[in-house]
């Protein structure tokens, strides 16, 4: 999961960003809303997190820059002001959620999880398809009641998958919400995860939950 | 001194005229009166020189009056005008048939060719005027006689020309002040509409229908309406700069208390005294920045806030938060439910009450807003209710719940500073709030705003 942090604080995003890289995002930490609105373009982000209260482009203008780009992964707004007037201007110009300042690191990784989860589809915080469950709170996974062991970038490529259920998912686009780095991006890294999940998944080759879709991506293909 | 300007006007204008005409009144009733005795005066000197014309003296103590004398009312007793003529020692020579038994008083003591004008009574009361003159006869014998005429002439005639010259006078001056009098008041009317103008649109800025108030008024005005316009704006902008900066201060005091609070958590998990110590500094200043917040009321030239232009949006915005539990809220709107105040604080009151009904409700939260009749303001009242159907509000917490001030560690696990902040607000402008059970079964706080001092 790829998620962009715009915070103008750098002892608060420093340490957001480290609790966030802990919980397994990808993080993109910036300092302004400039940067954070080239982020939101040129990266796929699948959620973010904005403090409302920017030097330069404000976060307000920030969400609405996003949103008229078509740029719809979550918002979840970081404010001080908890005047009821701004978190109703933040999330009527595109946000979807908001912490106030002080804030619980649980909570905000709670609701970037609630966002995320929602944006799938699922109503739990534990996504069931079929004998397949993933719990994202406690990043396990398991198959008809059996823990399966994964690496972390393993359950990050199942968790992106699933998250996107039903929808195909480019090589490129996995690449991008597991690594941090624009390094040289090598398409067999993603096919050797692919091949480990669906060994660890499905020893037994029967319920295939991932598709191969030539030359487009992978899609998780259990209902 | 309090009263309408037109009335005090009317009344001062009024009463310099009153003293004005009546001084008038008084000096031309004067004048007439002084010319009007005159007249009688010179009236009586022609009658003196009519008889002396007819009268033929035959000696020292007669003379001879004829009987046919050109003025007849000396020929008819009571006719009011009497002759008399005397010798030099008053003995009684001659008298007018019209003074049959009337004698009238004649100052000895003249001398030749004096005349004398006086008033006087007779004998039978009736009040006169008297002339008399002494003049002295010289007989072809050489010899000389003095006379003395004297002729009167009744009050009756002339009180009845000033009792004339009075009505006359009084019926014009009347006239002529309650005409003065009608003038003056549409005059006033006029003069003064520009003060109406200004007193019906303080009204409407009040009522909020109005932002300021217009310039089309006369020079002496403009200053006044210039420099109340000033006043709105300058309280309006006064507060908005209030808000930037208490959300400025907001920013840069809880965003050290965020970084303070994640590295804690990451350094060595959360230290409880610590986090219950955090708590109180973010629930103080929450407290205090959103109580500083409040408009406190005064709310010149605003708007009145549509509530189905601001309760919308704050329910997608609960609808968002809350997108797990997803309660179905219903809004009950009447038509003419609007709120005359501060949008900020309104949102302010509606969002803490939503959240909360949100928060502890268990499927349904229910917001009514109604119109109240305020009692002394030109702006109706506004009464919000917000109910859920969750476990409500225990009774013996509900004072707690509403305290103002607030003691991070003496308050209850899970109360959020919402209902004080509430509390505040409205009762700053003058509301207030009540809380009890809903028929749903939950909490129901109500609001409401311009019931007078209520509270």
């Amino acid at each position: 999961m790829r998620l962009l942090l715009v915070e103008d604080d750098q002892a608060l995003r420093d340490s957001l960003a480290q609790s966030m890289k802990d919980a397994g995002f990808v993080v993109d930490a910036v300092g302004d809303g400039e940067e954070g609105l080239y982020y939101g373009k040129e990266y796929p982000v699948d959620v973010a997190i904005i403090d409302l209260g920017l030097p330069g482009m404000s976060g307000m203008d920030l969400i609405s820059n996003l949103r008229a780009s078509e740029l719809g992964f979550p918002i979840l707004i970081l404010t001080a002001r908890d005047r009821w007037q701004d978190k109703v201007r933040g999330l009527e110009v595109g946000a979807d959620d908001y912490v106030v300042k002080p804030f619980h690191t649980e909570e905000v990784l709670a609701r970037i999880n609630a966002l995320l989860r929602r944006r799938g589809g699922w109503a739990e915080s534990v996504f069931t398809a079929g004998p397949v469950t993933l719990d994202t709170r406690a990043q396990q996974v398991s198959v008809d009641g059996r823990a399966v062991d994964l690496t972390s970038y393993e359950y990050r490529v199942l968790e992106h998958l699933m998250i996107n259920a039903g929808k195909v998912v480019s090589k490129t686009e996995l690449t991008e919400s597991i690594y941090e780095q624009d390094f040289e991006r090598d398409s067999n890294v993603i096919e050797v995860f692919v091949g480990r999940l669906r060994r660890k998944l499905d020893p037994d080759n029967q319920i295939r939950p991932i598709e191969t879709l030539r030359g487009r991506g992978y899609r998780f293909a259990i209902e | 001194m309090t009263g309408s300007l037109s009335a005090r006007l009317l009344i001062a204008v009024s009463v310099v005229l009153a003293l004005f005409f009546g001084a008038t009144v008084v000096v031309l009733d004067l004048a007439f009166r002084h010319s009007a005795e005159r007249a009688v005066e010179d009236r009586l000197d022609v009658q003196i020189f009519l008889l002396l014309a007819e009268a033929e003296p035959t000696g020292a103590d007669t003379v001879l009056v004829p009987e046919d004398l050109p003025e007849p009312r000396f020929a008819s007793p009571g006719s009011g005008l009497y002759g008399q003529i005397n010798d030099a020692s008053g003995e009684l020579v001659w008298r007018s048939d019209s003074a049959v038994g009337v004698s009238l008083p004649m100052p000895a003591s003249a001398s030749v060719g004096e005349h004398i004008f006086f008033r006087s009574t007779l004998a039978n009361d009736e009040r006169v005027f008297v002339h008399t003159l002494m003049v002295e006869w010289e007989f072809d014998d050489g010899t000389s006689a003095r006379y003395q005429f004297g002729v009167a002439e009744s009050f009756e005639p002339y009180l009845a020309q000033v009792r004339r010259f009075r009505r006359q006078l009084f019926g014009w001056f009347a006239g002529l002040a309650v005409a003065l009098v009608i003038t003056l008041g549409f005059l006033l009317r006029w003069v003064l509409t520009p003060l109406r103008r200004i007193e019906q649109e303080i009204e409407s800025v009040e009522a909020g229908t109005q932002a300021e108030l217009s310039t089309q008024y006369p020079r002496e005005l403009r200053g006044v309406t210039r420099n109340t316009n000033r006043l709105i704006h300058a309280e309006r902008s006064r507060l908005e700069r209030y808000r930037n900066t208490l959300g400025n201060l907001a920013h840069a005091l809880k965003t050290p208390l965020a970084v303070i609070r994640s590295t804690l958590e990451q350094r060595d998990g959360v230290d409880t005294e610590v986090e219950t110590q955090l708590r109180r500094i973010d629930d103080i200043m929450s407290y205090q920045l959103n109580r500083a917040a409040a408009s406190g009321g005064i709310t010149l030239g605003h708007k009145p806030v549509a509530l189905t232009e601001v309760l919308p949006p704050l329910v997608r915005t609960l609808d968002k938060v809350y997108a797990d539990k997803r309660p179905v809220c219903t809004l009950r709107i009447e038509d003419d439910a609007d709120f005359y105040g501060d949008e900020g604080d309104f949102i302010e009151v509606a969002g803490n009450l939503l959240d909360n009904a949100y928060k502890y409700c268990d499927h349904q939260v229910i917001v009514s807003a109604t119109a109240v009749i305020a009692a002394d303001s030109p702006r109706p009242g506004l009464r919000l209710v917000v109910e859920d159907d969750g476990p409500g509000i225990p009774p013996e917490l509900v004072a707690t719940v509403m305290q103002r001030g607030v003691r991070g560690d003496e308050r209850a696990e899970g109360q959020g500073i919402g209902l004080a902040v509430v509390r505040e607000i409205v009762e700053l402008a003058g509301g207030h709030v009540v809380i009890d059970r809903s028929p749903q079964g939950g909490a129901r706080v109500s609001v409401t705003w311009g019931q007078g001092s209520a509270s």
